[in-house]
């Protein structure tokens, strides 16, 4: 039975729908999602986005380290600091990685990670839970929001959910009959909450998923009882017709992702074995476009390194869950390769704030602000937005420390919400008009993740980081482009392999551009 | 809906008898509810606290392999070599989950007062790891449940436990540009007494409020953990940590400062007492502390649902009362009164506040454990081990099921509490379709039975026998089920009466009812048939006409147990 069909059984009727006390057998294993994956939608229609929760604050600066400022970095956190040699450095070396995450270096080295450095937002707030709130909303500081931005989305997209017919405004309004998000695990998250429940489902293991749930009741909103009641009767027996409805596309989806030879996976990692479910349903062909994964434990206020100093600072509980992520998402992307599937998949990583950029006393670090984020996928084209915080290397350029010392929080460079504005546009097709109204009326500046060229946000020096969409001046193995009503002045020699002008270039006297070309 | 704190007046009917202890524990026995039908709201809740027992018996070893087995452990020295640490941490929470479910002795609110503080004031048991502070910890949440809230904080400041799970020992004055760590500083106002934010949403407190509050909390440590030869667990103040700079508080705080005496005042042992006397006497003089802890008290106890109305019209006054000086002990800020009022109050009783809230996996659980009378097997000293594994089994396969729906006892995943409890939707969280699947997955095993340990004397089932509920002359028909009138088991109009009663929160409707009667219980056939069925089981019990009745009492009772109807209390 189809999930619409089964639905329109259910709203028909009151109470659970089941006869001699089980009710899977109720649902055919042949699946429209067989014959569904033979129509080829459009590449954007298809397009799959994966979030991965740090959750507890991840300590940014032992994450992503600067090495152009090492003895600067090692002052602020000499108890914790990751010896200078045994940082993975990437691009051209001024920035590095912690040790542990060998899996990300390999994947920036092949041009399928970005690094997105000290994300925030004004105003930055310290609580776990409100900051949490923050990101997942993709609110204003100092906004109450109770909608989260990916479920904004899905509703904005798919017309009726939870009631069939679901039709997706993108493709013709076809019907849509797989779960519009997924949740690996138990609990659902503020990012994929809609206006009046989850967009999401959850599901923690595939394979026994729709034994667990069939059979339930799912009935809808008549013969309720009275007041508060009635409505928690109403919202479980939808949870239970979801829960049905959709069990038997993603058993099937499950099963069609079952390929020889199986994709190797670390083990002990939780979000490996997240991952491994998200890459098996993608490959089966569930038409899935938003995956909530998370793993806990960043909240690191001490003990964050193995004691005992010099390269036992590389190792401890930080290290492992740097580890545990890094290798997860390689195996991830090498899974997806596998499959033929790379192109349609992107994700990132993200965590309710930065730590302190200094440690404390006793080799933790405290809720702090900004830190970097992780993007992943063989879509993307930057490898690297904004640049290392000016930790006091640079004296001559602003500090990017805030605070006194002991208690030195990192400045914002990228507002996260940039992020979600380019996978809205980019990734998921939206216009500007509706990305800005998915984004409680706020349009942001591109951070060109996914555009073959950086471009110019305002009119500016082209040697003012601020000027340019990627947070930095471009590289010289980059395309830049002037946006019309720009003007962007040279005062000093610099390299680009091609310009497009659409603006204003002033170049000051006896000053180069050089075109490096392709 | 009826705001009024007011004591309910009129005797409690059955529904509502059911309703206070489904809230006060975690749930009733169909005994509890006929002994508390027809008694006063105030008797009632007062009777509840009355049987609180402060000295339950200790935790015993439940290693059956060991050969302390059933012995007390927690005053024992501590000895690394036994490597008992881990099974000791472990059989707190059997411990507890066998007093929860308990069917001996008088019904308590103590178990469910202790897990909101325990959940209020969360250390875990995974991070503290070590089982004599647990037990510490843990007795001292249980025994100050009720009692005055100020005292309580202080006692979670100083306890060692906490020290450890937020880190109040590693804080110390800061020293070559490391800051204090903080950790305790930030939860103790955002999640144990201030409250992060009004009602209305405004910041109750600043930033540097958490820098000051931490640099007033350092020099704390802890001891003996660990430590072999040692029988306790302590906590002391060490004076060369402490910062003795004056600390210096927001206008949220009134620009309070808190200076650091050069001698402990007279009734302090130590300079780090006192300031933090100070910091509590600041932090309970905020105005939003007693609505914080009244509004969470109200979400558990009552309705996570709070509008503007019950703001005002219930938080504040209860917070009033809370505020003020109890007649009884001369304090103020004392937990008994405010419970009293509230879990008797017209308010309380109000027909919108009934089935409001979801059942959380312990009260879904252990509550079907208690209604369905499997009592928690007791430790018999003349046959010791398998009664140990018979009593540590029941505990152990309540707790994973806890655990896998995402309330692990003892364990919270963070901070915070659990998600239920804080998030936007509250107990809504409890819910999704993966919880929908575990909650099945645990009713339907209640129906198809399952031995705790097999192969041992005595074997203990947890199976609903369903002959035995409906047939009055079966040997093991519970006579505290109560009869629908002029009950007939030969009449499935009054088979699924018999079956619902106080099974649901709420009443079922009258559609419903026949839907159950003739869908699920006659699957389509005349109702007629049933009687015929009964005669034949009667008057042949034949394996196949045992399993005609069987098989369909276990339909009907598998699918209500399925209904969302049963998910809320």
């Amino acid at each position: 039975m189809k999930r619409r069909d089964f639905l329109a059984a259910t709203s028909s009727f009151l109470v659970p729908v089941m006869v001699g006390g089980m009710g899977v057998k109720a649902f055919g294993a042949n699946s429209p999602l067989v014959q569904s994956l033979m129509k080829t939608d459009a590449l954007a229609k298809d397009r799959v986005l994966v979030i991965i929760y740090l959750n507890g604050g991840n300590d940014g600066l032992n994450t992503v380290i600067p090495l152009d400022q090492y003895s600067q970095y090692n002052t602020l956190r000499s108890n914790i600091a990751i010896p200078q040699a045994s940082v993975l450095p990437i691009g051209s070396g001024v920035t590095g990685l912690h040790p542990s995450m060998t899996g990300l270096k390999q994947l920036h080295d092949n041009g399928k990670l970005a690094v997105v450095h000290s994300v925030s937002y004004p105003t930055p707030n310290y609580s776990h839970y409100r900051a949490t709130d923050i990101w997942m909303t993709g609110s204003d500081a100092s906004v109450q929001a109770d909608t989260g931005w990916a479920g904004r989305y899905l509703e904005d997209r798919f017309l009726n959910y939870p009631t069939p017919p679901i039709t997706d405004r993108d493709a013709a309004n076809a019907t849509m009959e797989d779960p519009l998000a997924i949740q690996i695990g138990y609990l659902t998250s503020t990012t994929v909450l809609g206006s009046n429940q989850s967009m999401a489902v959850a599901i923690n293991d595939p394979a026994s998923y729709a034994t667990l749930v069939g059979g339930g009741s799912g009935g809808t909103t008549t013969d309720l009882p009275c007041c508060e009641a009635g409505d928690l009767v109403a919202f479980i027996r939808q949870q239970q017709a979801l829960a049905i409805g959709y069990s038997a596309e993603i058993t099937a989806a499950h099963n069609a992702g079952n390929i020889t030879p199986a994709p190797t996976y670390p083990t002990s990692n939780s979000i490996a074995d997240q991952l491994k479910i998200v890459a098996r349903l993608v490959g089966g062909g569930l038409k899935t476009k938003v995956y909530f994964l998370s793993i806990g434990g960043f909240d690191t206020h001490a003990g964050q390194v193995q004691s005992g100093g010099g390269t036992n600072n590389n190792l401890g509980g930080h290290a492992t869950l740097l580890g545990r992520v890094s290798a997860g998402i390689a195996a991830f992307q090498a899974d997806l390769q596998q499959r033929g599937i790379e192109d349609k998949v992107v994700g990132f990583t993200f965590s309710e704030f930065g730590r302190r950029a200094n440690s404390n006393s006793s080799a933790g670090t405290d809720h702090g602000v900004a830190a970097p984020m992780f993007v992943f996928g063989s879509s993307l084209k930057r490898q690297m937005v904004g640049r290392n915080p000016n930790i006091g290397g640079y004296s001559n350029l602003p500090t990017d420390l805030n605070g006194t010392t002991g208690n030195q929080d990192l400045k914002m460079q990228i507002d996260f919400r940039r992020i979600y504005w380019d996978i809205l546009i980019d990734w998921f097709g939206r216009s500007k008009t509706d990305a800005t109204s998915l984004l409680f009326n706020k349009s942001f500046d591109t951070v060109s993740l996914f555009t073959d060229e950086v471009c110019t946000i305002k009119t500016g020096s082209w040697h003012d980081e601020k000027t340019w969409s990627c947070g930095r001046v471009p590289f010289t193995t980059e395309n830049a482009r002037i946006c019309a009503g720009h003007t962007v002045t040279l005062s000093a020699n610099a390299t680009i392999k091609n310009l497009q002008n659409y603006g204003n270039l002033n170049v000051a006297a006896g000053v180069n551009l050089s075109i490096a070309g392709i | 809906m009826n705001y009024s704190l007011n004591a309910y007046a009129q005797p409690l009917t059955v529904q509502q008898a059911a309703h206070l202890l489904r809230r006060a524990t975690f749930g009733p026995t169909q005994a509890n509810i006929a002994a508390y039908t027809g008694v006063s709201s105030t008797l009632a809740i007062q009777t509840l606290i009355d049987n609180i027992n402060y000295n339950p018996p200790p935790p015993v070893d439940l290693n059956d392999a060991k050969t302390t087995v059933g012995q007390e452990y927690v005053n024992s020295s501590y000895d690394s070599t036994l490597a008992r640490n881990f099974d000791f941490r472990f059989y707190y929470k059997y411990w507890w989950i066998n007093m929860m479910a308990t069917q001996s002795g008088n019904p308590s609110i103590i178990d469910k007062m202790t897990l909101f503080w325990q959940n209020h004031f969360v250390t875990t048991e995974a991070a503290v790891d070590e089982y004599r502070a647990i037990y510490k910890y843990f007795m001292k949440v249980r025994s100050r449940s009720l009692e005055n809230f100020k005292d309580f904080v202080r006692d979670i400041t100083y306890d060692p436990a906490m020290l450890k799970f937020l880190n109040g020992h590693d804080n110390q004055k800061g020293t070559g540009g490391a800051a204090s760590n903080e950790n305790y500083a930030r939860e103790l106002q955002e999640l144990f007494v201030v409250g992060a934010k009004d009602f209305a949403g405004n910041s109750n407190y600043t930033e540097n409020d958490v820098k000051a509050a931490a640099r007033v909390l350092t020099g704390w440590r802890y001891r003996n953990f660990y430590t072999n030869g040692t029988t306790f667990v302590e906590s002391y103040f060490t004076s060369t940590r402490h910062d003795t700079a004056s600390k210096v508080f927001s206008a949220s705080y009134q620009n309070k400062t808190i200076n650091t005496p050069t001698t402990a005042p007279v009734g302090y042992n130590n300079a780090g007492e006192f300031e933090i006397d100070e910091l509590l006497n600041m932090l309970f003089a905020h105005p939003e502390t007693a609505k914080f802890i009244c509004r969470k008290l109200y979400r558990f106890f009552v309705n996570p649902n709070v509008t503007q109305e019950i703001e005002d019209n219930v938080i504040i006054p209860l917070a009033n009362i809370f505020k003020s000086v109890d007649p009884t002990t001369g304090r103020t800020f004392e937990i008994k009164p405010i419970i009293h009022k509230l879990l008797s109050s017209e308010h309380f009783y109000d027909v919108g506040n009934i089935g409001a809230i979801i059942k959380s996996p312990a009260e879904f659980i252990v509550g079907a454990h208690r209604f369905f009378n499997f009592p928690v097997p007791i430790i018999d000293s003349a046959n010791l081990i398998n009664s140990v594994k018979n009593h540590r089994t029941y505990a152990q396969y309540i707790y994973d099921r806890m655990t896998e729906m995402q309330m692990a006892l003892l364990d919270q995943p963070t901070v915070f509490g659990y998600d239920a409890y804080f998030q936007t939707g509250y107990s809504r969280n409890w819910i999704n379709t993966s919880q929908i699947g575990l909650r099945n997955s645990f009713t339907d095993k209640l129906i198809s039975g399952r031995t705790l340990v097999s192969g041992i004397t005595p074997l203990v089932t947890i199976k609903i026998d369903m002959l035995a509920m409906v047939d009055l002359t079966n040997v093991n028909h519970n006579p505290s089920i109560p009869l629908p009138p002029n009950y007939d088991v030969t009449n499935c109009v009054h088979i699924v009466e018999l079956v619902t009663m106080n099974l649901f929160a709420t009443e079922l409707t009258a559609n419903q009812k026949t839907f159950l009667i003739d869908t699920i219980f006659m699957i389509n056939q005349p109702r007629t048939n049933w009687t015929t069925q009964w005669a034949s089981y009667k008057a042949n019990p034949t394996t196949t006409n045992i399993n005609t009745v069987k098989s369909k009492l276990e339909a009907l009772m598998k699918y209500l147990l399925r209904m969302a109807e049963y998910s809320i209390c």
